[in-house]
């Protein structure tokens, strides 16, 4: 076995390795994501291994299972909603090899199991068999090893399982757009509803979060990383259930991944289904082009278009989803979490998520952008048109974040006001995001499944544009300085002054943007083409 | 330098495509050494060549979509890489490989190409409606082009890139995929625009095609340009086949090898 495991193991070595050849700026990519991925590392060991520290049983049989719950349901989600399935090892390229099932499981986990998020976690979860250590001696720190290595392979059968009944389900082109969207939604969710989890969880008494985290010991997701807090207090009888609990969902997990792995190899060469046509569209084509309104020019062209592919590409309508539930939920989960104070500081958040959207947004349309150099666009048309069409969605998105935050929190008044903070926000975003899809652009296929992304460097290609978010969120510190400086007079001239704001960062951005492009088309070109 | 004004090739007409000295290196590998070139104004020029010979990759820096590392493309006197918009105003371009903008339909995809070239709103609706018409594309056919079979997007590629009427037409492997009833039509249409003064360069490897359509071929093979002139020049009194094999220095079958076959 561990013979025919091994080529998988350097298969996805030798792809990790060609991701990154010659690159320099991916490389640097790489080695920042690995410092964040130590970083998680170390912090998680010591977070986890402070209760054992302390020698407080208490906290341990609460911070463990929860702890460890929530790290399981990153690994279930995080994969689908940021890192894409890992196409470069997708079971359909195995398809025509005669490779026997089971050798292609094993090989597929143990791939999975190489790399950064599975060595992060491993080392995270060890602050646990610390925690044990201190707590129950030798004994509870051997059942804590047992569970962190279980609960690891659990977690990669959860992510592996999860990804691949997704891309398999989503063949044809229409089905993968409605999940994109539904997954967006629930993704998105996802987020305020943890903080309307800690909002209870914070008025609740200790004694009930306990029992929470005792029930969640109980289920798959809580049962590995409980059982050294069980030996060490006694309940030895609760270790091998928890991990036979264990052993026993991941046997089904990988059970219902091996046969959908099997359709995903059978689907491989059928196509997509076809969209069904109606009647005939008897309007002009360039009536059919133009969204209403845009003259008929290159603008016009270029920002219906651009419009038209926000709402027809999935994953850019994803993105506009998840933009309009995040945005509506985080400041209402704030304000009615406990804390209404922190709603209006949740909303600029929003407007500095907004531009995000943009950060790739040559990637989305790859080598189509031959079209644009093949006609001469010039790079500040590009950049203009590109940013039109998105505000087109983004500010009626933002104009409804700043009501439900200030309406929310009964304070309608500063309604205007804020949502000129929004807009500037939004408006220093895209000075910040516009330069880096110019620089930083990659390849994003749409072929291999919903939520793929090319092979290799992962969640490092995301880190540019996380640096832009906190770079639009501080950006907009003078003006929520200036907001409380002026007192009441900001209510008026808030809106003017945040617009002004954001519009003149915007012009700045866009006209540096505009320049890149002039300078690197043909680059940029290369870069987005897969 | 400016435009030639009159449409019959003659001595003293500039090459309607002059490439000199074009170098391109991916990584390691040199994909195209050195390649130079003249497309006499008015021709039907084919570029022939195996797989992997460097076709692409030679079209794409002569239309301005890679960045060669060394020398030069004139399209119609004007240099691509420093007088980009006067060139590419000239030149319509179907890449091979390229995605287009494939989530909209093909009526829109035109208009968006036509408005793109800056052409006035009524003549896109007009020669779009044509080329639809004349390709059996649909002008009320709502299908997206992604969802449109392999040869229909090849149809859609070239209208789009006839749509503003160019000096030149630089078509990436335009029969690929293109079933024989539509291929015919493609060649009527680009036969028509030749008489008409355009000229064609394009790339393939079919030499049945080429034999039968083009005026002048050049044949590459590992990124270098081994032959090139006018159809009865390249091929002599042989079959274009046999030079074909012979230049790019393939392999004849000698009956010994795969005997187990």
């Amino acid at each position: 076995m561990a013979v025919s495991v091994l080529p998988f193991v350097r298969l996805k070595l030798r792809i990790t390795r060609n991701g990154l050849r010659g690159r320099p700026a991916r490389i640097a990519m790489f080695v920042v994501g690995a410092v964040f991925a130590g970083l998680f590392a170390v912090g998680g060991y010591l977070i986890f291994a402070l209760p054992g520290l302390l020698e407080h049983s208490r906290s341990a049989g609460i911070l463990l299972p929860l702890g460890g719950a929530l790290l399981m349901l990153a690994w279930t989600f995080m994969p689908l909603l940021f890192f894409g399935v890992d196409s470069a090892l997708d079971p359909a390229q195995f398809a025509l090899l005669p490779v026997p099932r089971r050798t292609l499981l094993a090989g597929l986990s143990v791939a999975a199991l190489i790399g950064l998020p599975a060595l992060a976690t491993l080392v995270a979860t060890g602050g646990m068999v610390h925690t044990a250590a201190r707590l129950g001696g030798p004994v509870a720190a051997v059942a804590a090893l047992l569970g962190i290595v279980s609960g690891l392979l659990l977690c990669v059968a959860l992510s592996r399982s999860v990804t691949s009944a997704f891309a398999t389900a989503l063949r044809s082109r229409r089905s993968r757009d409605t999940a994109t969207i539904l997954l967006a939604v629930v993704a998105a969710s996802l987020g305020p509803a943890q903080l309307l989890l800690l909002g209870l969880l914070d008025r609740a008494d200790w004694d009930t979060v306990t029992m929470i985290a005792q029930v969640v010991g109980w289920t798959p997701l809580g049962a590995p990383w409980s059982v050294g807090v069980d030996a060490a207090s006694g309940r030895l009888w609760a270790v091998p259930l928890k991990l036979l609990i264990v052993l026993a969902v991941a046997g089904v997990l990988v059970w219902w991944w091996s046969r959908t792995i099997e359709q995903a190899m059978l689907g491989a060469s059928t196509a997509g289904g076809r969209r069904a046509t109606t009647a005939p569209d008897t309007r002009r084509p360039v009536e059919r082009l133009l969204l209403r309104g845009l003259p008929r020019n290159r603008f016009g062209a270029l920002t219906s278009r651009e419009a038209r592919y926000w709402w027809r590409e999935t994953r850019r309508r994803a993105t506009l989803v998840t933009l309009g539930v995040v945005g509506v939920f985080l400041p209402l989960s704030s304000a009615f979490g406990g804390a209404p104070e922190g709603a209006g500081g949740l909303a600029v958040v929003v407007g500095a998520i907004a531009p995000l959207g943009l950060a790739n947004q040559f990637g989305y349309e790859g080598s189509a952008y031959a079209t644009n150099m093949a006609t001469g666009v010039p790079g500040r048309l590009e950049v203009y048109s590109r940013a039109a069409a998105h505000a087109l969605f983004t500010v009626p998105i933002l104009l409804l974040v700043a009501l439900v935050t200030e309406v929310s929190a009964g304070k309608p008044e500063v309604v205007a006001a804020q949502f000129g903070t929004l807009l500037a926000t939004y408006g220093v975003g895209l000075a910040l995001v516009l330069p880096i899809s110019v620089w930083a652009a990659y390849p994003q296929p749409d072929t291999s499944g919903p939520f793929a992304l090319s092979s290799g460097g992962g969640a490092a290609k995301a880190l540019p544009s996380l640096g832009a978010m906190l770079g639009a969120s501080i950006a907009t510190v003078p003006l929520l300085i200036a907001g409380f400086l002026l007192g009441p007079a900001w209510l008026w001239v808030g809106l003017p002054l945040g617009l002004a704001y954001g519009a003149g960062a915007f012009w700045l951005g866009a006209i540096l943007a505009g320049r890149m492009i002039d300078r690197r088309m043909p680059e940029l070109l290369a870069a987005v083409s897969a | 330098m400016s435009i030639p004004a009159q449409r019959t090739p003659g001595a003293d007409t500039p090459p309607a495509m002059a490439l000199r000295g074009l170098v391109k290196r991916f990584d390691t590998r040199l994909a195209v050494s050195g390649v130079s070139l003249d497309v006499p104004a008015g021709s039907f020029f084919g570029l022939l060549g195996p797989n992997g010979a460097g076709k692409t990759t030679t079209l794409s820096m002569a239309v301005g979509l890679l960045r060669p590392d060394a020398g030069q493309a004139v399209l119609l006197g004007y240099d691509v890489w420093h007088a980009p918009s006067e060139a590419k105003a000239l030149v319509g371009v179907l890449p091979d490989g390229v995605r287009m903008f494939d989530r909209l339909s093909g009526p829109e995809l035109l208009a968006y190409h036509g408005l793109l070239r800056g052409m006035p709103a009524d003549v896109v609706d007009q020669r779009a409606g044509d080329l639809l018409d004349v390709l059996e594309l649909g002008a009320g056919n709502r299908t997206l082009v992604v969802d449109y079979s392999a040869g229909m997007k090849k149809k859609i590629g070239l209208a789009c890139a006839l749509l503003h009427a160019p000096r030149l037409l630089v078509l990436d492997e335009p029969f690929e995929a293109v079933d024989p009833v539509s291929a015919a039509l493609i060649r009527d249409i680009l036969q028509r625009y030749v008489a008409g003064g355009g000229t064609v360069v394009f790339s393939s490897h079919v030499l049945e095609v080429v034999e039968r359509l083009c005026s002048h071929i050049a044949i590459m093979s590992d990124g270098v340009l081994r032959m090139h002139g006018t159809l009865g020049e390249v091929r002599g009194d042989r079959a274009l086949q046999d030079v074909f094999v012979q230049v790019v220095g393939g392999r004849v079958a000698t009956g010994s090898e795969l005997a187990w076959l």
